[in-house]
């Protein structure tokens, strides 16, 4: 009993948004089940508002509220810079590729990225694309998964006491039921109700360290000459507020690139611009979307340096060692029910929205474009299959969440700069390059994994001033070129007069 | 605060403001 006078509020707040979820993914159960179009890419038929929020939620995760925000603590409050070129990338990615994915993708009836490389390259070499880009979707978001169901599940420990075990349990089934039942209706419409709780939590913890400490200026004073040891064991006097002092911009500028440039080119963050409804929902997404994502990273990037400004130096000292433990810190020691129930309803939407995001990629990535591809199958096999794949492999992030390897969060970052070096220059050649060809694409994906791991394994920590390249750096160019050299070199493969008018209307 | 450390803060906000005059100048065709 003295448990839930405890928790109380933080129980109902958790309850009400999970039936919330639940109550979307079952009302949508009926309309997405009427076909592959609808249940892959919602017929294309959604508001720009949602699609706008739901760009948003899924970019922004767990790793984002709870890591990049405790980050700070460490980084001082120059680590924003980490939320400019995110939002930087984000602005890119809705200009550049927005409108034209949404044109090409709907005259090519395309409902996948992997089949986009298919269909708009045109031909067996284009199938081996489609089927090596899906085999990189599944590897690479494994991890991603379980890193997000770790940070969910730790905060259910640190808030209600609830067993990790079971805590990440509830997280990934109630994830996948709803995503199983409504398809991607249920994932969008989710992802905007948790793009708004995100979107209000980013700025209610950002007032949290400033209502503490009694205001902007005393809060200020506190964090502008602090005797708070650096992880060396250093003093950090006025680090938290000086330019690369505590970290350097180069650092910065490398994590800062491989988060990013993820919206230029991860699947799940692309297969948004399939389902705008019309062209006046681009125009609104289009400006909305870096708003939203802009004003939260405002908010977060530079929230654990303000933490500072609530702590102690023997608490300060315990949390340099392990910055995922900031936020919670911050919540306990303002220790308001209400608040604590709100904030952890927004991580919880953090976490739920990118979960059910990479979910639907994977299951449609498995079935459509590997399955399907190596043995045709009915129309009507495809729904039910996308759903046990999605289930089967919920099963599997879960077990690897029990039983984390080391690491999860290098490795995250490293599937980031994969997708950014192997994914873009195919994607953008295709959408702007009529004289790109499917050589082009192969090469220039083969090259950007390469890259990555040679760089990372090889070089990036063998050589003296060069752990600060982040491989995205190098992988990303290197693979730009070859697309554009080797596309150059195989003109003659480039698809026929015809397609090329199909794939780029005569408007374009 | 150095202006390097609240550069990035002004600048997401600048960033937004800027796209946000550019799409609105923009023809736009989905279909």
């Amino acid at each position: 009993m003295a448990y839930f006078q405890e928790h109380y509020v933080t129980l109902l707040l958790t309850i009400f948004y999970v039936l919330g979820c639940l109550y979307i993914g079952w009302y949508f159960k009926k309309k997405a089940n009427q076909g592959v179009e609808g249940y892959y890419v919602a017929k294309r038929e959604i508001p720009g508002w949602v699609i706008s929020l739901a760009f948003f939620s899924t970019s922004a995760s767990t790793n984002t509220y709870i890591g990049q925000a405790g980050k700070s603590f460490e980084y001082g409050l120059s680590w924003a810079w980490m939320g400019f070129i995110w939002t930087f990338f984000c602005i890119i990615s809705w200009q550049l590729l927005g409108p034209r994915m949404r044109f090409q993708t709907a005259r090519l009836k395309s409902f996948t990225i992997p089949d986009y490389f298919h269909l708009r390259y045109k031909s067996t070499l284009a199938k081996s694309i489609r089927v090596l880009s899906a085999l990189i979707i599944l590897f690479a978001t494994l991890w991603y998964m379980v890193g997000i169901a770790k940070g969910c599940a730790h905060v259910l420990t640190s808030v209600l006491d609830i067993p990790y075990e079971y805590g990440a349990f509830a997280i990934i089934a109630i994830t996948c039921a709803y995503t199983i039942w409504g398809g991607m209706y249920s994932v969008l419409w989710t992802d905007a109700i948790q793009g708004i709780i995100m979107f209000g939590v980013a700025i209610l913890m950002l007032a949290i360290p400033f209502f503490y400490a009694g205001g902007v200026d005393n809060l200020m004073e506190s964090i502008s000459q602090t005797n708070h040891l650096t992880k060396k064991g250093i003093p950090m006097k006025s680090g938290l507020v000086t330019f690369g002092e505590l970290v350097s911009f180069l650092y910065i500028l490398g994590i800062g690139l491989a988060v990013g440039m993820k919206q230029i080119s991860e699947p799940k963050n692309l297969i948004r611009f399939y389902s705008v409804n019309n062209a006046k929902s681009m125009r609104f997404a289009m400006i909305w979307t870096p708003v939203f994502l802009g004003i939260s990273l405002v908010c977060v990037m530079g929230l654990g340096a303000l933490v500072h400004g609530m702590a102690s130096a023997e608490e300060a000292a315990y949390l340099i060692k392990d910055t995922d433990e900031v936020v919670g810190f911050m919540l306990d020691k303002f220790d308001n029910k209400l608040v604590s129930g709100i904030c952890v309803a927004g991580l919880f939407a953090a976490g739920m929205s990118s979960l059910a995001s990479v979910i639907i990629i994977i299951g449609t990535a498995f079935v459509k474009d590997i399955w399907h591809v190596v043995k045709p199958m009915k129309e009507t096999k495809i729904i039910p299959r996308t759903k046990w794949f999605m289930g089967f492999y919920c099963v599997l992030v879960y077990l690897l969440t029990l039983f984390p390897m080391a690491g999860i969060v290098e490795l995250t970052a490293f599937a980031g700069a994969v997708f950014a070096a192997s994914f873009f220059p195919a994607i953008f050649g295709g959408l702007y390059l009529k004289w790109g060809t499917d050589l082009g694409a192969m090469t220039s994906m083969i090259m950007g994994m390469v890259v990555n791991v040679v760089w990372r394994f090889a070089f990036r920590f063998n050589i003296e001033g060069w752990e600060d390249i982040h491989e995205i750096i190098p992988a990303f160019a290197i693979s730009m070129l070859t697309y554009i050299v080797v596309s150059l070199l195989s003109k003659k493969r480039k698809p026929d007069g015809e397609h090329l008018k199909v794939v780029f209307g005569s408007s374009l | 605060m150095d202006f390097l450390t609240l550069l990035p803060y002004i600048g997401i906000i600048v960033l937004v403001v800027i796209n946000a005059l550019l799409v609105l100048r923009r023809d736009i065709t989905v279909d």
